[in-house]
């Protein structure tokens, strides 16, 4: 957990942060709280962000925390996982966009929202069931942009 | 020279101790910590929190140190990119070999201890340092 204060003014560290924050996919427990799956890389990542708010005149704590009943558990689990399953659902409604266009774009399409599934996918630590149904659609935006006949 | 960093070693670490040993300090000699309250008086701490090299307002420890020797070599700048998006996946750079990277030395990490990664990783960083200086001499991909 990455627990925050950083001053209303300047807006430019705080803009940085929680876009940082988005990135990594923590889930935010509380007002200046956030929370990963504790591993080596999280701890790690988390350590940089709270430098950063030292850096911009704020302060910052990483912390091991464990919740105390297993309900508190699951009920972070199916945040994060939650929030996973909505960025997929997007990029399911964007191949189904994307099949529609024409060949180019649907090629173009592709190669971005491959990216996005990847991207995705490393901050995913309780994969949904909407991860595969991502990968799905992008593997039916791939054949569309094959099967077609050149105009 | 003795240098220390956080022990579990990936892609900034790794790239960093290849760095220091190629281009600034020839016989340095690598320390593993847990935290960085146990860097020995006589060693340099790098990319590890609250030290002189490490993340410095978005940069990564591979691209502080760059900065740090004053060290301009492109070749250098464009293996930081890489390092830079491997390890702070911001897309920063457009370096597709970061992805590949980044597997390789979280692999290695699996594998082996710290002193097994920089065996092996040291000569893929020379690699990488090659084929960009090969790039850059020619203006176009080496064969």
């Amino acid at each position: 957990m990455l627990s925050y204060r950083l001053p209303r003014e300047p807006s430019g560290p705080r803009t940085t942060l929680w876009r940082r924050l988005k990135r990594l996919g923590v889930v935010q427990v509380a007002d200046g709280l956030v929370a990963l799956p504790a591993d080596a890389r999280t701890r790690e990542q988390l350590e940089w962000l709270a430098d950063d708010v030292l850096a911009a005149n704020g302060t910052a704590g990483v912390w091991l925390a464990r919740p105390t009943s297993i309900t508190q558990e699951r009920e972070l689990a199916a945040t994060l996982a939650g929030a996973r399953a909505t960025e997929y659902s997007e990029l399911i409604a964007q191949c189904r966009a994307a099949t529609d266009g024409d060949p180019a774009d649907r090629a173009r399409a592709l190669r971005r929202l491959r990216g996005e599934w990847r991207a995705i996918g490393r901050r995913d630590f309780f994969p949904p069931p909407e991860r595969e149904q991502a990968a799905a659609a992008l593997r039916h935006l791939e054949t569309s942009t094959r099967a077609e006949p050149v105009r | 020279m003795r240098w220390a960093t956080r022990a579990g070693i990936h892609i900034d670490r790794a790239a960093c101790a290849w760095l220091i040993r190629r281009f600034v300090d020839r016989d340095a000699e690598f320390l593993f910590v847990g935290d960085p309250a146990e860097v020995p008086a006589d060693a340099t701490p790098f990319d590890m929190r609250g030290v002189v090299l490490g993340h410095v307002g978005g940069d990564c420890s591979f691209e502080t140190i760059l900065r740090h020797f004053e060290l301009t070599d492109p070749v250098l700048w464009r293996i930081a990119e890489i390092v830079h998006v491997a390890d702070l996946d911001d897309d920063r750079f457009d370096a597709p070999e970061a992805a590949g990277l980044d597997v390789l030395l979280r692999g290695l990490s699996m594998t082996g201890t710290d002193e097994q990664t920089l065996a092996v990783s040291g000569p893929m960083f020379d690699a990488l340092y090659e084929y960009h200086r090969r790039r850059t001499l020619l203006g176009r991909e080496p064969a």
